[in-house]
This record gives C-alpha cells, structure tokens and sequence, in this order.
C-alpha cells in the first residue's frame, strides 16, 4: 500500500514515456500526467494518506536521512498551484510537436514539485540543480542562435547561483549536522554566514536586482510555450524556500522594495511585449518578498496568496501575449496593434489578466496584494508603502494598459490574425475564470494559506482608495498620450545589470585572443631561440636526457611534498 | 451598507468606462466605437465621483498624509507621471540598437 506519491515523480517520470506516444495518445498522455499530479496533490488535502503536515518518502542517502515528501499549508498550496498551472499550460501546449520539449517541460515542473516538497536541504539542492538544467532546455528549444546564446548565459547565472548554494549548504550541515530545511535561525553565528550563502542562491532565481537580469535576457527567447512554462516555476519556488527558511528576515522588505520599484521603469521602455510582462514578473515577486520579510501573519499570507494568483493572472498573461506570438510572429510594440478586431477572445482574456495583475477590484490582484501591502501600513512602514503604491500604479501602468493596449488596440497593424486554437482558448479561458472567481469570491483561497485569515478586501475605503490611484493613474496615462509627452515606442533593447558582464566578458576574451596570445607567441619564440642555441652544445641524444632529469626531478620533488602533506594531515 | 451598494456599482463602471475610452477609441485616427463619447462620460464621472465618495468613506488612517482629501488620487496621478518622466529620462542612455550586444561582443 502506498501511503504518498510524489507528484513531482510522477511528472519526471512520467515525461520519459511522452515519446512512445503519437499523435492522439500523446495528447492524451501528455495532459493525464499534470491531471495525475493535481489529483495527487488534492488527495494529499483529503488526508486520504493521513492528516497534514506530514513527512514521508525518507531515504537513508550518507549518514543522513533524505526526505523527499514533507507536506504541510506552505508546501501543499505551493504543491497546488504548480500542479494547477501545470495542468492549465498543458491544454495550451498540445500542438507543441517536439516530444523533447514536452519532456524537458514536464521535468522542469517535476523538480520544482520535487523542492517544494523537499524536506531537507540535499533533495533540496538535487531538485534545484535538475531544475536549472530542464529550464536552460526548455530555452534552447525557441531554436534560434539567439535563444542558444542567451541559454548559456542563463546556465551561467544558475551554476553559479548553485555553487553558492551548495556552499551553503555543505557549511550549514558542517557546522550544526542537520539537514534538516526549516527557517534558519539567523540569531546564531554559526548558522548566519552559511544560510547567508543559502540566502544568496535563493536571491539569484528570485530574480532580486541587481541579480535579475538573466530573467528577461532569457524567457522570452524560449518557444510560445517554454516562456509560459519558465515565467511560472523558477522564481515562485525561490519564493517558496524564502517563505521556508527566511520568514521575518528583514532585509527581504528592502529587496522587495527594490525589486518593485526597479523594472516599472525597464516595463515603461521595453518594446518586446514578452520583456514587458518578464519586468512585470520581477515586480510582482518583489511583492511577495517584501511580506516574506516583514513576516506577520498578514504578510506572509500575502506574499503566498499573492505568488498563487500571480501565477494565474501573469500566466493567462503571457498565455495571451503568447498567442499574439503563435498567430502573427513578432511580439513587439512597434509592430502590433488593433488585434482586437481579429482576436476577440484573446483580446478578453488579456484584459481578464490585466485587471487582475493591476488589482482592480473584483479581480484577483485586488485581494491577494493588498494583504502585504496592509501588512505595511499596519507596521507604519511609511516608505515601503509608499513605494509598494507607486509600483501598484506602475504595474497598472505597463501590464494593465500597455500590454493590451500595444498589442490589441493602438493603431491597427493591419495584421492577419485571428484567435488561436481551441485548445489555447481552453486554457487561458480556465486561467481567466479562475482569476474573477478568486478576486469576487476568495475564501477558499484564505481557508488553505499557512496562518489563519482575517483580513476582508471588500471595505468601502479600501475599494476607493485602489479605484483612486488606479483611475488617475490611468488618467495620467490619457493626458500625456493627448499632449504628445508620452515616449513612443522605440525599436531598440535597454542596458540592464548583466552589461557588465557582458561587455567585461566580451573585453576580456578580445585581450586573451589580442594582446595575451600574442605575448605569449613572442615568449614562446624567444625561448625557442634559447633552447636552440642551449641544444647547440650537445648531442641530441644528451639533451633528451636532460630534459627527461629535469621533468622526473620535478615531479618527484612535488609527489613528495604531496606526501608529506598527506602524512602530515593524517598525523594531525 | 449602501456607500458599499454604490462602490460596487461605480467600481463596475469605472472598470466599463475605462475599458471601453482608453482602450477601445486610443490611438486610433478616426472614432472607433459610436458611443465614444458616452465611454468618455462614464470615465470622466467615475473619475470625479470616486473622489467625492471618498470624502464620505471611513478610511482607515495609519499615516498623516492619508488624511488628505483624495489622497490616493493624487498620488496615482502623481506616480504615473513621474514613473513615465523618469523612464523618459532614462532613455538618455539606456536604449541601444537591437544588435548592440552582437557588435560588442564580437559575434
């Protein structure tokens, strides 16, 4: 009998079988995986396999005890949303071809299950890295030059994200002798420097700036699919294990601040529609952070509540952006425009997503963001509300007029278009419902966050002041389109963080290839010249044995002090 | 009960307003849509409405400054102003030729 299967095993397991399926079958199968690991995952709540919190799956790994199923409120509400989302981009993903692409998708979202329901920080760290490979996959798979080069980039990031991690991690066990991942007691001086280093690991694929530029330098060179697939996983599982292991740290409330307030103005420049909702994607974590480091009750049910409809309402999203993409090509301001006449219901469902990310009452944004940023006026935090007011604005700005109003209305492109398949239309018409159902009805929503609610969105207060800043926000908007202030769009990409590196990597390989290679030829000719002239004086048979001495010397010399300093070591 | 009875109603139409003015007739050279004008009331009366009936609701006062009249008003306005100001201002230096990197870094 078994008592609990992991759903993020069934996904990864399963995704191996997807290419002995054709056409029809595969479908079929390819939607009865994530269908299997919803399931899984609500029978979990049932407590058909016992009451949660529960932990389970251990397995002896070392002289340490694995735990692969640990399942409580914060894991299982993340367990649902990622299975849910998973489910929902599937029905969209159909007449995606490229078996290999579906399996690196369905791995990707299985080792993000696998971290979420990680009881320890080793399957932690094994689910972490699986993770960080299927995504730069599922990057390579957009199949341009563009997209290889910008996966390489990615991994960059991540391998070294991983490094500092696994730092951690292996200084963490060293110095306490537990695995075990659970928030880290930051007031002891042993524990503070290695879950530093957790912390850091954690920051990279939260997308924290100045860490956040391999985001929208990566996603939206994926295919249709891969860039919905990526936008939902990566950084909602970092804001998991920030939630697990980092609740109340307070340095999260500036980065959160930060992280807020940074890309509005990136969304404001950017003419790539799928850059646009990448920069809106680090604002909205940045919501998240910010109540995970303030850490009250209220907080934290908001930044969790706001990541489960984040990944609804910013996946319908980029499920709409996508479809422009699937139907006309580009998805780029400069190019679109006045698709509503052809796309109708997509232009619907963009509009269902925009209110929702802008927080309009009756959509979700509205009762899942205003808990964390409640949670800052109730600590009297006058300047991170501030700031988490002005990002509101912002959000409704680029997400909630941009985007829809770039890509289908503006001045008409003149675009042969029409709505996407049925299949797409499924999905992003479940993401939509699901987006006013929570907004107008969000108890049940509150029943299964980690701390009990109490906490009502619908005041008469509340609902004028957001309809205050949202309307004349939107009229700011208006007069400064009628005046001729407002900067047009432009063909151009904008400088983020990673150009440093960039061009400092770029610089560096030009001097190694330039000026480096050629010293190197100039000494390696002079020293040439010297040892002719030195194997002048002697027979060639003699030369060989000098150089075979003094190579032999060499390595002696360093294998005897390698072996002293073994000895030494073990002595000591 | 009924100042909630009316923001239910005013936020449905402020959501109908907005959409259908900034959306639907935006951009567009000659009028998209024949009751433009009619979207654009609605707009400008939710607009003006939502301030006044701010001025009756009990609003749940943390900070000084949120005793303002219409201060979340005022601060949307003032937000998305300086939010596109600043974002113009940037433009100074930010934006390069979509094959800026290729040429940079030698490829």
């Amino acid at each position: 009998m078994i008592q609990w299967l992991h759903p993020g095993f069934i996904l990864i397991f399963g995704a191996f079988l997807i290419p002995l399926f054709r056409g029809k079958w595969k479908q079929g199968y390819l939607l009865i995986l994530p269908a299997a690991a919803l399931i899984d995952v609500i029978l979990m709540k049932m407590g058909v396999f016992g009451d949660i919190p529960i932990s389970t799956w251990r397995l002896p790994f070392l002289e340490y005890e694995l735990i692969f199923g640990r399942v409580d409120k914060l894991s299982f509400i993340f367990g649902l949303i990622f299975t849910l989302a998973a489910l929902i981009v599937a029905i969209y993903a159909l007449n995606a071809k490229s078996s290999v692409e579906h399996m690196s998708q369905y791995i990707y979202v299985g080792s993000a299950l696998g971290v979420v329901f990680a009881g320890d920080l080793i399957t932690l760290y094994i689910f972490w890295e699986i993770m960080a490979i299927a995504s730069t996959l599922i990057i390579w798979h957009g199949g341009t030059d563009k997209a290889r080069r910008a996966g390489f980039r990615y991994i960059m990031w991540h391998v070294a994200g991983g490094i500092i991690l696994l730092a951690g991690i292996i200084t963490y066990i060293g110095n306490t002798g537990s695995v075990d991942f659970n928030a880290f007691n930051l007031g002891s001086n042993s524990v503070y420097l290695p879950s530093l280093l957790i912390f850091i690991g954690f920051i990279i694929n939260a997308a924290v700036p100045p860490l956040h530029a391999w985001l929208p330098d990566a996603y939206p060179e994926s295919t249709v699919v891969g860039t919905v697939f990526l936008s939902i996983f990566t950084t909602k599982t970092a804001v998991y294990a920030l939630a697990r292991g980092f609740e109340g740290f307070d340095v999260l409330i500036w980065l959160g601040a930060l992280m807020v307030v940074y890309p509005i103005f990136y969304a404001v420049l950017e003419n790539d529609l799928r850059r646009v909702l990448c920069y809106s994607l680090i604002n909205q974590v940045g919501f998240m952070l910010c109540g995970i480091g303030i850490g009250t009750a209220l907080s934290v049910n908001g930044a969790i509540s706001h990541a489960f409809g984040n990944i609804l309402f910013e996946g319908l999203l980029f499920l709409c952006v996508g479809s422009v993409l699937y139907r006309t090509g580009p998805a780029k301001c400069t190019e679109l425009g006045g698709l509503y006449r052809t796309m109708p219901l997509t232009t619907a469902f963009c509009f269902v997503g925009a209110a929702s990310i802008s927080a309009f009452p009756f959509f979700t944004g509205f009762v899942t963001k205003s808990m964390v940023i409640d949670a800052t006026a109730g600590l009297g935090m006058a300047f991170v509300f501030l700031l988490l007011q002005l990002a509101s604005a912002g959000v409704f700005h680029h997400a909630g007029i941009k985007v829809p109003f770039f890509a289908f209305f503006a001045e008409d492109a003149n675009l042969n278009a029409r709505d996407p398949p049925f299949n797409m239309l499924l999905s992003m018409g479940i993401a939509a419902v699901l987006c006013i159902f929570i907004g107008v009805y969000p108890y049940p929503l509150y029943q299964i966050l980690p701390y009990p609610v109490v906490f009502e969105p619908y005041t008469a207060p509340h609902m004028i002041g957001q309809l205050q800043l949202l309307l004349f926000a939107s009229l700011a908007f208006v007069v400064l389109i009628k005046s001729g202030l407002y900067p047009p769009e432009q063909r151009k990409i904008n400088l983020d963080s990673d150009w440093p590196f960039r061009i400092a990597g770029a610089k560096f390989m030009r001097f190694v290839e330039g000026p480096l290679m050629s010293f190197a030829a100039w000494m390696d000719s002079n020293l040439k010249k010297i040892a002719a002239d030195f194997s002048a004086y002697g027979e060639e048979k003699e030369e060989r044995i000098l150089i075979g001495v003094s190579v032999l010397l060499g390595l002696l010399f360093l294998a005897s002090y390698l072996i002293i300093e073994l000895i030494y070591g073990w002595i000591a | 009960m009924e100042i909630m009875l009316s923001v239910f109603v005013l936020t449905a139409l402020a959501i109908l307003g907005f959409t259908a003015y900034v959306l639907l007739n935006f951009g567009a050279k000659e009028p998209r849509h024949r009751y433009r004008d009619l979207f654009l009331a609605i707009y400008g009366f939710t607009l003006i409405t939502m301030v006044v009936v701010g001025l009756f609701a009990e609003w749940h006062i943390v900070f000084p400054w949120q005793e303002l009249t219409a201060f979340y008003a005022v601060y949307g306005f003032a937000a998305c102003v300086f939010l596109i100001y600043f974002a113009k201002g940037l433009r100074l230096w930010l934006p390069k030729e979509e094959d800026y990197y290729e040429k940079k870094e030698g490829m």
